[in-house]
């Protein structure tokens, strides 16, 4: 039942922009793009706060992190995107590890402000650090691309085919951290990270070392983070302070992994599926017309929003699925 | 000299006025250990309220606190039923969704109401002091401050009392420490809940109605003071009364100091590094029991 559900999934994700692409219109294109990227992001949240139990509000950080590494790559060493992609990643969650080990002295609350301090102080940073371009940021130019593949490969689409391009880049890779998350979840990393969210002194009696464990965690994150910024970065072609580090980058991560069920490897996906969708159409629909700039869409986001949370606490996915599922198969006396 | 000097009474008159806010947040989050995304939206329709008494009814601010914190409890008892008791069910992450909705909800229902523009209460109490300055040793106070300050400080010791020394506040603690203790007791864990959540809404509700005379409104101008305010709960330690004024009035020095010394865009990050290294040297804050 879940291998057909989950062929399924995969067949309809590559298959759906297909016929848009065909008739012309990019929006839906763009907003599965914008899906995907969150429910990656999301996957590399699900990490330290689903499976390791830590308040991280400053993930973004990292997202920045790794859009300037690849930027910086790009523009000053003439560095590919794909090629600056796993570097950028690396120094994300080396630079998350060098933070985050002092800060692991601090639990619970404490822990939660210490990483919104982090991004408190990175914001100055960026906006007054020249070699990075300080407020303005850094551009990064497109080069001619003669073909599809050289596209590819170079992570740059323009034109018509951009919004494609870059949606199948998004589902490589967030198929590739759904993999990766899906690896860690079953490994032994993954029972450590949980025994220390569910009781850290019973995990600290067995031998697990919570401090070294919470790092790998939100290294892990970072990772992730770092890749979603590289993402992001060649597909605005640009990155500064206010939109690499801006706060939607942990907060729509965070919401979509708990709307869809926190601690729960498909969480993430069915989070990001649902609110990215609702967000963008509303404001499309109610965020044009004669009510523009009145704020119609986000009030109704925030009532389902509200309305989710006030219901199912716990979750989408915490719903009896199999139970209903099963209800409408015939039944076998 | 003279110049730090200044700075540091500057801070300290500013520091008044983030406790203010900051308070509120200590009963719903560090004393009752919830979190409240929304605080910095109760914080703005408390503005919102003292700038609409003002400009319909000719209220003065300072007299508009008394119908503002009354509506504004009940619309944090209101929350509470209606919201976080439900939420309260499951992952303590769910809060934040939760609260973050209902920023979303608060902040455009504002926008939609009235605009995002930005707006001024004028010719209040406080204000028309405006000019009046205190000179002592060559350091300028400046009296509307000083008198949001001595209003702030007698928030702070009733607060301080009501929470510290009278059976109520502690039923409140008891709630916090062990919600099934308390029952075992006699008292009632949702009727202590939604009364902290009635009273942290009441007190940013002041707190915005002070704001109006030294800050104008708009829709968004919840945020920069409540970042602050959760460095500042957390700094004094949680559900510590007292460590939250202390706190408060160390970020107001610390961030009027910051700017004699370095460009105004560090002044928030200096905080957050206070922040680090004290929390490094003491992992329970300032002033924290736990």
């Amino acid at each position: 039942m879940a291998r057909i559900a989950l062929i399924v999934g995969a067949l309809v994700a590559i298959v759906y922009p297909i016929p848009l692409q065909l008739q012309g219109t990019t929006y839906y294109q763009t907003v599965g793009f914008l899906v995907l990227l969150n429910a990656m992001l999301g996957l590399g949240w699900n990490v330290i706060g689903g499976w390791a139990g830590q308040f991280d509000f400053g993930p973004q950080v990292f997202f920045a992190v790794g859009a300037y590494t690849s930027a910086l790559l790009y523009v000053k060493l003439g560095v590919d995107a794909w090629l600056a992609l796993p570097l950028a990643a690396a120094v994300a969650a080396a630079i998350c590890a060098v933070l985050t080990y002092p800060l692991t002295r601090l639990r619970g609350h404490y822990f939660a402000i210490s990483t919104v301090a982090i991004w408190m102080i990175a914001q100055p940073i960026g906006a007054t650090w020249e070699y990075i371009g300080a407020a303005q940021g850094l551009f990064i130019p497109v080069k001619a691309r003669s073909s599809v593949v050289t596209s590819a490969l170079s992570l740059q689409f323009t034109g018509p085919t951009k919004a494609l391009g870059y949606y199948y880049a998004a589902l490589a890779l967030f198929a590739l951290t759904l993999a990766l998350m899906a690896w860690v979840e079953r490994s032994k990393l993954g029972f450590y990270f949980r025994a220390i969210r569910d009781d850290q002194e019973a995990a600290e009696g067995i031998g697990i070392d919570s401090r070294l464990y919470k790092v790998i965690a939100r290294s892990i994150t970072a990772a992730v983070f770092g890749a979603g910024g590289v993402l992001y970065a060649f597909w605005a072609l640009s990155v500064f302070p206010e939109q690499a580090l801006e706060l939607n980058w942990s907060t729509l991560p965070i919401m979509a992994t708990v709307v869809g069920g926190i601690g729960r490897l498909w969480g993430p996906v069915l989070g990001a599926v649902i609110l990215i969708p609702i967000a963008q159409i509303m404001s499309t629909t109610l965020g044009t017309g004669p009510l523009a700039g009145r704020g119609i869409d986000l009030i109704v986001y925030g009532l389902i929003i509200v309305v989710i949370a006030a219901f199912r606490p716990t979750g989408l996915l915490s719903l009896p699925w199999s139970r209903w599922l099963r209800l409408r198969r015939p039944a076998i006396a | 000299m003279t110049e730090l000097a200044q700075a540091v009474v500057n801070g300290l008159q500013m520091g008044f006025l983030y406790a203010l806010v900051a308070v509120g947040l200590t009963i719903i989050w560090g004393l009752m250990e919830m979190i409240n995304f929304a605080h910095g939206e109760f914080l703005m329709l408390g503005m919102f309220g003292a700038w609409w008494l003002s400009a319909a009814f000719h209220l003065d601010p300072l007299v508009a606190i008394v119908p503002i914190a009354l509506m504004m409890y009940a619309f944090g008892v209101l929350v509470y039923r209606q919201l976080m008791r439900r939420v309260q069910g499951g992952d303590p992450f769910t809060q934040i969704f939760a609260t973050i909705g209902l920023l979303f909800l608060l902040q455009n229902a504002v926008v939609a109401g009235f605009t995002s523009d930005y707006r001024f209460v004028n010719d209040t109490l406080l204000q028309r002091l405006g000019g009046a300055k205190l000179q002592v040793l060559g350091v300028t106070f400046a009296v509307p401050l000083l008198l949001a300050a001595a209003l702030a400080l007698l928030l702070f010791l009733v607060l301080y009392l009501l929470i510290e020394r009278t059976e109520f506040g502690l039923a409140l603690q008891a709630t916090s420490e062990d919600r099934d203790a308390a029952r075992l007791v006699g008292i009632r864990p949702q009727r202590m809940f939604s009364v902290a959540w009635g009273l942290g809404a009441a007190l940013v509700a002041i707190a915005g109605a002070i704001l109006v005379n030294f800050f104008s409104v708009y829709p968004q101008v919840g945020l920069q003071f409540t970042v602050l305010a959760y460095a500042i709960v957390a700094l004094g330690g949680f559900g510590s009364i007292l460590g939250t004024l202390l706190a408060a009035l160390l970020v107001g020095v610390i961030q009027s100091v910051t700017v004699v010394y370095l460009p105004p865009a560090f002044k928030d990050a200096f905080v957050f590094a206070s922040y680090l290294v004290i929390g490094l040297l003491r992992p329970q804050g300032l002033f924290g029991r736990f």
